[in-house]
């Protein structure tokens, strides 16, 4: 590997991570927002937030992010008369935020539900609101128990951010492709490998500590 | 100080609560008893709104807090108004229900802190004033999964009282505990009835309403059968149900 061939390396393992990073962050706060309307008693939202889960989860990543990147454009222009596209990192993003939140919507969802009723009850007769239960008494002790599927799902983002590849991309595994092809030496797919092995790990590592610090009360 | 009048309960088609007439005074300590299934529980559930009646009227403090017919509300509640009532009622459960990501101290500095927006030395300083009355100030760093039954229910006692309550609901508190320790959290039921508190207390424990109560009331299939001072109630009782239930319980 030359200097040059280093860089755009580690170009693409930056893309990677910032793809990876945007869209868990965001995705987090939405799972959370469609979490709470999946358990809410107004039938209306439920029905949305259900039929929303069910589409995100029930369709390929990758036709989701064609969707979003080529599909949006069509529409809109069939509405305004005029194509936007979006850049391709927003698309891809906005792609990866919208699945990842539906799979974390119903991993947030279980965890709450399985908060014991009373803790709901002790919050309300103590003159607690429910938006007060809920932040201060029932979603913090979900989190202990959301640590491990939550990890599963940074993994798995961190691995599908490699989709986004197909709308032309240049994340970790475009670059290796790309660099393989243009040199002939397969190995560079190897080399992606190990960054993408290298990654998990940390990460694997990081949670398991987190979830380790969370552990106090039981 | 509470006063119902003419409540019903329905769970679906299940008849729990049938036009029942009851009242606390200010300063008394009322013991309920019954079979389980009688409507006890759920009598004191309806009290601060973690079930709702299905006909009827609750006065807390001698306000109307509410007022239903056939399911639907017959007046509009605002949510402060609500609060605030929940404030004069203090309740401690059954399985205690202590938030076990909060430390004993903290536990009972979260809703002062939450709902009255006190803030946090002046919450801790009467906290620990509090856990000390029930006397476990060294564990107020422990989490509730460290505190045996006994002491998370003393805990319990202790959270509830830290919003100052006028009124404290206690629902069946010693019957998920080891017999061992049911003395501990008694003592202290106790020690709060002496110091004037208004409590409603449903429980099995013939011992502490035979002691403690001013009154005593016999619940049944939803129907309140007969009420009296603990003299009377054990010593006397007229109603055939409750002589066949005190036979099994002694």
């Amino acid at each position: 590997m030359n200097i040059n061939q280093i860089k755009m390396f580690a170009s693409g393992t930056l893309t990677t991570l910032e793809l990876t990073l945007v869209s868990m962050f965001i995705g987090t706060m939405l799972g959370l927002v469609l979490a709470l309307g999946r358990i809410s008693k107004i039938k209306a939202i439920n029905r949305i937030v259900w039929t929303y889960v069910w589409f995100f989860r029930g369709t390929p990543l990758l036709l989701q992010i064609m969707i979003v990147y080529y599909g949006v454009p069509l529409i809109l222009k069939d509405i305004f008369g005029r194509a936007t596209a979006l850049p391709m990192f927003i698309a891809g993003c906005l792609a990866l935020i919208l699945n990842t939140g539906a799979y974390l919507a119903e991993i947030f969802r279980a965890g709450i539900e399985s908060i014991d009723k009373g803790q709901m009850e002790a919050a309300k007769a103590l003159g607690m609101s429910y938006r007060q239960a809920m932040f201060k008494v029932i979603i913090p002790q979900t989190i202990k128990r959301l640590i491990p599927p939550y990890s599963n799902e940074f993994t798995m983002i961190l691995k599908d951010s490699s989709l986004v590849s197909v709308i032309g991309l240049t994340e970790l595994a475009r670059q290796a492709n790309q660099l393989a092809n243009g040199t002939g030496n397969w190995v560079f797919l190897f080399y992606a490998a190990g960054v993408y092995l290298f990654l998990t790990t940390i990460s694997t590592v990081i949670f398991n500590k987190l979830e380790k610090r969370y552990s106090v009360y039981l | 100080m509470i006063k119902v009048e003419n409540v019903d309960k329905y769970f679906g088609k299940l008849h729990v609560l049938k036009n029942v007439d009851f009242h606390v005074d200010p300063g008394e300590v009322v013991c309920v008893i019954g079979p389980s299934g009688s409507g006890k529980s759920t009598l004191l559930r309806c009290l601060n709104h973690l079930e709702r009646i299905t006909n009827g009227k609750i006065y807390i403090g001698g306000e109307l807090v509410d007022y239903r017919e056939n399911d639907r509300d017959k007046m509009v509640i605002e949510h402060e108004k609500v609060v605030a009532m929940c404030g004069e009622l203090g309740m401690v459960f059954q399985r205690f229900n202590l938030f076990p990501h909060k430390t004993a101290v903290e536990n009972l500095m979260l809703a002062p802190m939450t709902v009255k927006k006190i803030d946090k030395a002046t919450a801790r300083e009467k906290a620990m004033d509090l856990l000390k009355m029930v006397g476990l100030s060294d564990k107020a760093d422990e989490y509730p999964v460290r505190l045996s039954g006994g002491q998370q229910q003393r805990v319990a006692i202790a959270r509830a009282l830290a919003m100052e309550p006028k009124i404290m609901l206690f629902d069946e508190p010693t019957s998920a505990l080891d017999p061992e320790l049911v003395g501990e959290v008694l003592a202290v039921m106790k020690k709060l009835a002496l110091s004037g508190m208004t409590m409603m207390v449903v429980t099995h424990e013939m011992g502490f309403a035979r002691e403690v109560a001013s009154r005593v009331v016999f619940m049944d299939e939803g129907v309140i059968l007969e009420e009296a001072p603990p003299n009377e109630f054990f010593g006397n009782p007229k109603n055939e149900r409750l002589k066949s239930f005190l036979k099994k319980m002694i």
